[in-house]
């Protein structure tokens, strides 16, 4: 293919022929130039049929040949559903239609028009509906029939991006009205953003005459001059709250797209007109396009749609596309002049073309090519999503805006009509209220706002709208002739087939789009809603006004799944030691956002060894909050189900926290460092929320106590030393005389106490004596600016001890052995205190505390108990969640909660939530494996399984 | 092995060295920080001389009022104690070693807010946070106190926040700096 239908240089050209581009077209080399439209090369290179319609699989050609053309879409690469009447050609790109089988030319698909008149609107909601059973084989063969390109799972995540931006103004729209108002609001001091769909400012002038090019090119200069942020090949997508305004940008120079999130004080919406196809029999051949797209390739692109024209025009915009065909050496064979009530029938020809035209008075034109030119639909979306409900004007044949919003203004033709002149005086005035009412918002926005700089005297007044009055040109309502057509292409919906949907009863607009799905294609209803409408009121007999419209809702364009996602940010938090975990083979897992270290190639080992000699672990994701001021023993008291008001200094306690549900919310110790001072440990999961929850007891409960809570979770990286060595691998680290000495012995440093000093050489350190895994163990909290030195400092120590790191998984094992039950996973949402068998740790006693209510009810009544629970065969582990039945039966009585094989008792160990009844010790049980077969359990006398006395944690 | 009392920074990973210095983010997580809480009418408020939103510089500390009865002594080590020793402690004030807890990085540059614009929706224009303005915000989705410091002229903001989140938020905000030309300096 060479440029066959490329038309010599035309004088408002964007190509740049100096800068030749070879793509490959449904697998054919065609050239175009630097600046060139997919569409505008393919048009220039003779292609008339680009795509297949959706249902039908009828060839189509271009229609508007830009963003909204329902007929352009193109797969480019491994990029499905490219819009070919917008994308830019680049070299080496491969452009190949889509949804066609086995080709463009010859798609057996095609046979659905065969049956076309059994494929009516509704078809899939009435034929596929019985039986159900079959649903799953109508899916496989309807996606067979599924629009839309290939996507390919191996494609590589590409780069999508995400900003935020506070501008004074966004102008939505860069034709000449959103130039003039972008320039005047900037030049009235507004930060202004000006966003436009297209590769150009300038809209129709763009296509226009000499005059209006020059007038595009001022403007343009102007904008740059004003200091106006401009944003190209980009769209407002949606308006929300608060002026709340997205922006898929299309032009980032490293970004595949990127949404701007742009919080804006005024939105000037300017985005001028949509041509509106005309609806008539053939409307949808290849060779029927609107008199904006012809103007476009031949006045932008230099290429030349037909060779022989009819044109059919309601406007000066179809005079103006007959005097260009004309001006480029393109054959008008007759113009038909709606105005003087002339009228097109039918579009002729064989399946992909067009030959002749019918016209209303009989005769038949020999054409390739038919120009509509029809009238215009006014893009109200982004109105409509900030409350504004357009109205219809008979006269001029399209909607206005029609009611004011005080912080989104329009201008341009969505507004109104004229020269440019009054149409460039509307804008003017729109920029410079847009920047009035912005520089009043902003005001009031800095005295709310402490750290803002400080603003002199009263927020100026929000200015009146004394905007001049833009006038509505008359123009003739042409939706549809005599005959019948498609009125959405993209969803290959036809007049008849709306009127048929209303015959049946789909006569509101609403329930019509729904029904028929006409306006839900990928053009957003910016071709097709006016003509819907206007075919309902027809098969209603009323006028448009009283039929009404339908809601236009964000997005105002489609947009990419990429770029909604953004830039993915996943916040990963890791402790000081993580360096060595990962120099020394880790495993990691993921617990919420913490990257922890599950094992180091053997768990079962890492259990052994801590057993046996001693191991470290690092806990530093244990929530750790900083409790300060008098008042600390009544809050403990307030979020603790036990007593706390006598904790002596340098104890520790443990103790559960309920909702005030009696539902278990979290447990941990709290140790008391000084008279005022005491230091809280959460899990990991509730370090958060337990802050949260202290804090709420006391800025809406008690303001009047003299609390400090501070979270210090990662100021401290907690090692856990564990094992019948540990004693002696701290005590040489440990400061043994002066500041920071901490005496080891078993007498001074009991079980469940707390003490400062130095470890290692670094001071201020805590140590308590506590004990997850059931063993010796002496839990460090180091600064974390030494955690690590800490850390490799007790390796080094231990090393004739036979220390060795340790995972969360033999923690795990550890815990489980030990019958340590761990909230949310042995508890749940459910699980009230007593459940846990902790009943010693519920003093009803205390004047007041979280949950006390619904305790001293759960205290008297039968609830689900946690117990632990031994299989009779020992070498059956049970998964967590198994069920346990009633014997013989499938009435659940409980659930596994947590299981392992113990490498200590070299048996399986489990812990679950059992039902009253079958709590007690001996019970047997029934669990129904994954595999559903039923073993035995016994519901063992204590949690632990190991050490039930306590004596290794006390040794 | 790591040295005793020598500051481990929560930035472990090396940057390429060079490039330009026109737009750098840098760690100062060693620097002192020291958190007091105190009513707003206290004392420890009134020598501390800033409120909720601003920040000033004295004797070598940077005293940001980061949250309502909360501020943040940023320094060396003996300008902050010196600071936190003349501390009235009338009423109830307490003060907490934050050096550990949070880290520090430092973000300058004519474009550095550009740069924070892309993961933080807060305005950083210069009418809505000019220079000793301090805020708290979402930073790449982590919480972080940000404070606006510009150093000779250019600006320059401190960005605190948990010391476990400090490597991934370093490389979110290089990552968001790409386009600018953001460079990792003495990291």
């Amino acid at each position: 293919m060479s440029n066959s239908m490329r038309l010599p240089a035309q004088p408002g050209e964007v190509i740049d022929r100096s800068r030749r581009i070879d793509i490959k077209w449904n697998g054919k080399k065609l050239s175009g130039f630097d600046g060139d439209t997919i569409a505008s090369a393919l048009v220039a290179n003779e292609v008339r049929v680009v795509s297949r319609s959706m249902k039908y699989h009828r060839p189509r050609g271009y229609l508007t040949a830009d963003f909204w053309d329902p007929n352009g879409f193109v797969q480019v690469g491994d990029d499905p559903n490219v819009r070919s009447g917008h994308r830019l050609i680049e070299k080496g790109m491969t452009v190949d239609p889509q949804n066609v089988w086995p080709s463009l030319d010859y798609d057996v698909k095609a046979a659905n028009g065969l049956v076309g008149r059994f494929l009516t609107a509704g078809f899939y909601y009435k034929t596929f509906i019985k039986p159900q059973r079959l649903w799953p084989v109508y899916e496989k063969v309807l996606a067979r029939f599924a629009p839309g390109g290939v996507v390919d799972l191996d494609t590589p995540h590409g780069l999508y991006d995400k900003r935020y931006a506070h501008p004074d103004v966004v102008v939505a729209g860069g034709g000449p009205a959103g130039m003039a108002a972008a320039i005047a609001a900037a030049e009235a001091g507004s930060k202004v953003m000006l966003v436009e769909h297209e590769h150009h400012l300038g809209g129709h002038l763009l296509w226009g005459s000499a005059e209006d090019r020059a007038l595009a090119a001022e403007l343009t200069a102007a904008v740059e001059t004003a200091g106006v942020e401009v944003l190209l090949n980009s769209t407002v997508t949606g308006r929300y709250e608060d002026n709340w305004v997205a922006i898929a940008q299309r032009s980032h120079p490293q970004a595949i797209e990127r949404l701007v999130k742009a919080r804006a004080k005024m939105l000037v919406v300017a985005p001028g007109l949509i041509e509106r196809p005309y609806v008539f029999a053939g409307n949808d051949k290849p060779g029927v396009m609107l008199s904006g797209a012809v103007r476009r390739m031949v006045n932008m692109y230099a290429a030349k749609p037909g060779s022989r024209a009819v044109v059919f025009t309601g406007n000066g915009d179809g005079d103006a596309a007959a005097s260009d065909l004309e001006r480029a050496g393109i054959e008008v064979a007759r113009i038909v002049d709606a105005r003087n009530g002339e009228n097109i029938l039918a579009a002729h020809g064989p399946a992909k073309s067009m030959d002749s035209v019918e016209l209303a008075d009989g005769t038949k034109v020999e054409a390739d090519l038919l120009v509509t030119a029809v009238g215009w639909t006014a893009p109200t979306s982004l109105l409509n999503m900030a409350g504004d409900r357009p109205s219809y004007d008979a006269n001029a044949a399209r909607f206005f805006p029609n009611s004011p919003i005080d912080h989104v203004l329009s201008t341009g033709g969505i507004a109104g009509d004229g020269s440019h002149e009054e149409l460039i005086e509307h804008a003017v005035a729109t920029g410079r209220l847009a920047a009035a009412r912005a520089a009043a918002i902003g005001h009031r926005l800095q005295a709310a706002t402490r750290r803002a700089a400080s603003v002199d005297g009263e927020a100026p007044a929000f200015a009146a709208d004394d905007r001049p009055i833009l006038p509505r040109d008359p123009h003739p309502e042409l939706f549809r002739s005599t005959t019948h057509g498609i009125v959405d292409y993209s969803e290959d919906v036809g007049s008849k087939d709306l009127m048929a949907a209303a015959a049946e009863g789909y006569d509101s607009v609403e329930l019509l789009k729904r029904f028929t799905t006409a306006t839900m294609g990928p053009s957003q209803g910016k071709l097709e809603t006016v003509n819907t409408v206007a075919v309902l009121g027809e098969a209603r007999g009323e006028t448009i006004e009283e039929v009404g419209t339908t809601v236009w809702r964000p997005p105002y364009a489609p947009i990419t799944l990429g770029a909604l996602g953004g830039r993915i940010h996943e916040p990963a938090r890791v402790s000081s030691i993580q360096p060595w975990h990962e120099a020394n083979g880790v495993t990691p897992i993921l617990a919420g956002a913490w990257i922890r270290p599950e094992h180091y190639g053997n768990p079962e080992s890492e259990v052994r060894n801590t057993r046996a000699n001693v191991g470290i672990t690092d806990v530093t994701p244990l929530g750790k909050l900083d409790l300060q001021g008098p008042d600390v023993p009544k809050l403990l008291s307030q979020l603790y189900t036990n007593k706390w008001m006598q904790l002596p200094v340098g104890s520790v306690r443990y103790g559960i926290m309920c909702a005030e549900d009696g539902v278990v919310l979290d447990d941990g110790v709290t140790g008391r460092l000084g008279d005022e001072h005491y230091l809280m440990t959460t899990t990991s999961s509730g370090a958060a929320s337990i802050w949260e929850w202290a804090e709420n007891w006391l800025q809406t409960e008690h303001p009047d106590w003299k609390v400090h809570v501070t979270p210090v979770t990662t100021g401290l990286t907690s090692i856990n030393v564990a094992g019948p060595k540990s004693r002696e691998l701290v005590s040489r680290l440990v400061a043994h005389a002066g500041d920071g000495a901490i005496d080891l012995d078993g007498e001074a440093f009991k079980y469940m106490q707390v003490r400062q000093g130095t470890i290692a050489g670094v001071p201020n350190c805590i140590m308590w004596r506590i004990g997850f895994t059931g063993e010796l163990s002496f839990e460090l909290h180091v600064p974390s600016g030494h955690g690590l030195h800490v850390w490799e400092a007790l390796l080094e120590a231990g090393k004739d001890l036979g220390v060795r790191a340790f995972g969360l998984e033999a923690q795990r094992i550890m815990r489980l052995e030990k019958g340590h039950f761990i909230v949310g996973q042995d508890t749940d949402g459910l699980t009230k205190a007593p459940s846990t068998g902790m009943t010693s740790l519920i003093k009803l006693d205390k004047e007041d505390f979280a949950g006390k209510a619904e305790l001293a009810w759960a205290m008297d009544t039968p609830l689900p108990v946690v117990v632990g629970i031994q299989t009779v065969d020992p070498l059956i582990v049970p998964a967590e969640a198994s069920q346990i039945v009633r014997e013989g039966t499938n009435e659940i009585l409980g659930r596994i909660t947590s299981s392992r094989m113990s490498p200590t008792l070299r048996r399986s160990v489990c812990l679950g939530q059992v039902a009253p009844e079958s709590a007690a010790a001996g019970t047997e049980l029934t669990v129904v494996l994954t595999t559903g077969e039923r073993i035995k359990a016994r519901v063992m006398e204590h949690h632990a399984h190991f050490d039930p006395e306590g004596a290794r944690l006390r040794g | 092995m790591a040295n005793a009392l020598e500051f481990e920074s929560p930035i472990t990973k090396r940057y390429p060295s060079g490039g330009s210095r026109d737009l750098a983010l840098s760690d100062e997580s060693s620097q002192t920080k020291t958190l007091v809480r105190a009513a707003d009418d206290s004392a420890a408020a009134s020598q501390l001389g800033v409120a909720f939103g601003g920040s000033r510089h004295q004797a070598g500390v940077h005293i940001i009022g980061q949250r309502p009865t909360e501020w943040l002594l940023v320094g060396d080590e003996s300008a902050a104690a010196a600071m936190v020793v003349g501390l009235d402690r009338t009423g109830h004030v307490s003060v907490i070693d934050h050096t550990h807890a949070r880290a520090l990085l430092r973000l300058t540059g004519e474009r550095s807010a550009d740069v924070l614009s892309k993961i933080c929706n807060v305005d950083f224009g210069d009418h809505m946070t000019p220079d000793g303005s301090a805020l708290s915000a979402s930073v790449a989705k982590v919480g972080c106190d940000i404070t606006r410091d510009d150093a000779s002229g250019i600006r320059s903001y401190r960005i605190a926040c948990d010391r476990s989140f400090a490597q991934y938020l370093f490389d979110a905000i290089l990552d968001a700096g790409r386009e600018f030309s953001l460079t990792a300096v003495g990291a």
